[in-house]
């Protein structure tokens, strides 16, 4: 690392550092004062977060910590107990047409992919688009063929998603969630179920798409993801945000013990 | 050593206590053969069923209104050929088959002779049992009905239907055979008629009304209202507490009580609604294992992309529910089928177990112990159709299983 990149950090001053809502420009997503219980456990204890558009968020963390329960939240597949989270302007309430709406814009992608077994690849891509936004067959059908080109695997749009390899599943995946032309691309976990050899092609996909200026937030234990692809780094433990930051200062010069330790056992 | 010995060899005499088995067990199949085969063609006195043929089919049922019948056959005929033929154009446009599928080879024609051999092979021996030409007119326009349908069939599968279109078409397909239901029994008031016929009335209708209403209990069951889910569990569990038989003879007997004679509805059709509801409580309960099969992530993935309650249930959920559990909703639906004998017991309609052995009864059969043959003859006729029920289903599984898991 050298000098220059650690001027870019502001280097040392952690108080700045843990504050997850100072961006730059629009938030896509504001998270104020989220707690969440499952029970009698707190899985998120006054989480503070923005997402600005166009920004790569990565968070990461022990298992346990709430990292997937807070990206669940954003698209009501956890419900939160406490605070507000908006997104593009909308904020999440009870109102079953307003979830609706928010999952319009939001993608997601999950570790286990939850393709639709029983229709073919492109019938995944194009079921959202025709069934939500009432796009006619054929354009939703270029727009999945478009998608696949995209995730570079338009040769298996015809097959059934048990016939792919994991990495493949995880693209059209991707694909699928692209198809609702989505603001904001959630990533949960989206490399732990696969095999070695694949986890580079899902990476490369995703990194396309952060350069063609996608919001996203990524919930990984790729660290070499972080440190190429983010622009915040934000490191979670116990249900909190412990420590935001770039990846130059998150990898380089981390503030907090907690995530020294972290990075020690992982790196 | 020729191929032939060597298979006896390793699987009938590999060792003593194998051949010892082999030669007992041999004795005994060959033994039930010699007895089945000579009780069919030797010893069997078939004559009571060639006499009696027309009431085990139809029962009673006027000659005058004959045509009735015939049209009947011939409109479930040409509505089996165009479901057949409608389903897989359906399947084509879903690009589940090619049109390389679709070519008439060799092959196909042969599949479907080992597909129906067996009941067809039926219905040429009862055809020829009849002995009069009218039968034979019947079921060759029948035939020729079927295949039309099968051939116009697609042409409409493959059109582009949006879903209010399709639920109206699901909606004429399966009101088809209960409009055929009110068309044969109008014309002899309700309880004139019956035979096989009737079995087969029965279980059609009831199973096409309680397939929605299964479906309906078992997502009712896991509602997120308290009341439905409440309505539904208590309706399931009591129905499926009490046996068939005493709600066929509750419906016979206790309607009586409630609802003056001329109100109430005929005992065929009061058989076809206990049929259909306590049916409907076991394909609920089928189906419900179907629905619980399906991992929690594909209702999350269809959440994320936006769908709304009702469109992941009826396009992510349901459709690979029911898949899951064909063998078993099949098997209650036989069982079903089988059960429509029960209605004869227990509310003395004239189906073909009760006309089996009223028959038997005739001056010119009494006291000869025919009871043997007419019941193998009404055995013959549930195996039938049950066995092509079952093999369709099985069909129908590696047909849908396509890209499964």
């Amino acid at each position: 690392m050298t000098a220059d990149d650690s001027d870019r950090t502001m280097p040392g001053d952690a108080p700045v550092f843990a504050d997850a809502t100072a961006i730059s420009g629009d938030a896509m997503i504001e998270i104020d004062a989220v707690d969440k219980f499952f029970g009698d456990f707190q899985a998120l204890k006054n989480i503070n977060l923005r997402v600005g558009t166009q920004e790569v968020v990565v968070v990461i963390g022990p298992s346990g910590s709430g990292k997937s329960t807070l990206i669940r939240c954003i698209n009501r597949l956890e419900e939160h107990d406490a605070g507000r989270i908006v997104v593009d302007g909308t904020e999440l309430s009870n109102d079953i047409r307003n979830i609706q709406e928010i999952r319009r814009e939001t993608g997601m992608v999950f570790q286990s992919f939850n393709l639709f077994p029983h229709l073919t690849v492109l019938d995944n891509i194009t079921l959202a688009p025709r069934k939500v936004r009432r796009m006619p067959k054929a354009k939703a059908e270029a727009l999945g063929m478009d998608l696949l080109e995209m995730v570079k695997i338009p040769e298996q749009a015809s097959k059934y998603p048990g016939q792919m390899s994991g990495g493949q599943q995880q693209r059209v995946a991707i694909a699928r969630a692209l198809a609702m032309n989505p603001k904001v691309m959630l990533f949960d976990e989206p490399t732990s179920a696969l095999d070695p050899e694949m986890i580079g092609e899902v990476l490369d996909t995703m990194k396309d798409l952060a350069r063609s200026g996608m919001t996203m937030i990524v919930v990984t234990h790729e660290m070499g993801f972080a440190r190429e692809v983010a622009d915040r780094v934000v490191f979670m433990a116990d249900g909190q945000i412990v420590e935001v930051g770039t990846p130059e200062h998150f990898f380089e010069n981390p503030s907090e013990d907690r995530t020294k330790l972290f990075l020690s056992q992982i790196l | 050593m020729t191929a032939a010995t060597r298979w006896l060899r390793h699987n009938l005499f590999r060792t003593k206590r194998d051949a010892f088995l082999t030669l007992v067990f041999g004795a005994l199949a060959i033994w039930l053969i010699y007895k089945t085969v000579r009780f069919v063609f030797v010893t069997g006195r078939w004559t009571i069923i060639e006499v009696n043929l027309r009431i085990l089919m139809v029962g009673r049922y006027p000659e005058v209104h004959d045509l009735r019948l015939a049209v009947t056959l011939i409109v479930l005929a040409a509505w089996g050929g165009l479901l057949a033929g409608f389903l897989r154009g359906r399947q084509f446009r879903a690009g589940r088959i090619t049109s390389e599928d679709s070519k008439l080879t060799a092959a196909r024609v042969l599949d479907l002779f080992e597909r129906l051999w067996i009941p067809l092979a039926v219905i040429v021996l009862l055809l020829m049992l009849s002995g009069t030409a009218g039968p034979w007119l019947m079921v060759g326009l029948a035939l020729v009905a079927a295949l039309a349908g099968r051939l116009i069939g697609p042409v409409f599968g493959r059109l582009r239907l949006g879903a209010a279109v399709s639920a109206v078409i699901m909606l004429v397909f399966a009101a088809v055979p209960l409009g055929m239901y009110f068309y044969v029994v109008t014309a002899v008031g309700f309880d004139g008629w019956g035979g096989f016929m009737l079995n087969l009335f029965l279980s059609v209708c009831s199973i096409i009304l309680c397939y929605p209403l299964g479906v309906l209990l078992a997502l009712g069951r896991r509602s997120g209202l308290p009341l439905v889910r409440l309505v539904c569990t208590a309706y399931i569990e009591i129905i499926r507490g009490a046996p068939l038989f005493v709600l066929l003879l509750l419906a016979n007997v206790a309607l009586g009580f409630f609802v003056p004679d001329s109100l109430a509805p005929a005992t065929s059709t009061r058989a076809i609604v206990v049929f259909t509801f306590f049916t409907a409580a076991y394909m609920a309960e089928i189906i419900r294992g179907g629905l619980q099969s399906i991992p929690r992530g594909q209702i999350e993935a269809a959440k994320a992309v936006g769908l709304s309650p009702i469109r992941q249930t009826g396009y992510i959920v349901l459709p690979q529910a029911l898949r899951n559990v064909i063998p078993a909703q099949i098997g209650q639906l036989i069982s079903l089928f089988k059960d429509t004998t029960l209605a004869g017991i227990a509310m003395s309609l004239f189906e073909l177990l009760n006309v089996s052995g009223a028959i038997t009864s005739q001056p010119e059969f009494r006291g000869q112990g025919l009871i043997a043959e007419t019941l193998t003859f009404a055995a013959l006729m549930f195996w039938v159709v049950s066995y092509t029920m079952s093999r369709e289903s099985q069909r129908l599984e590696k047909r849908l299983g396509v890209g499964s898991r």
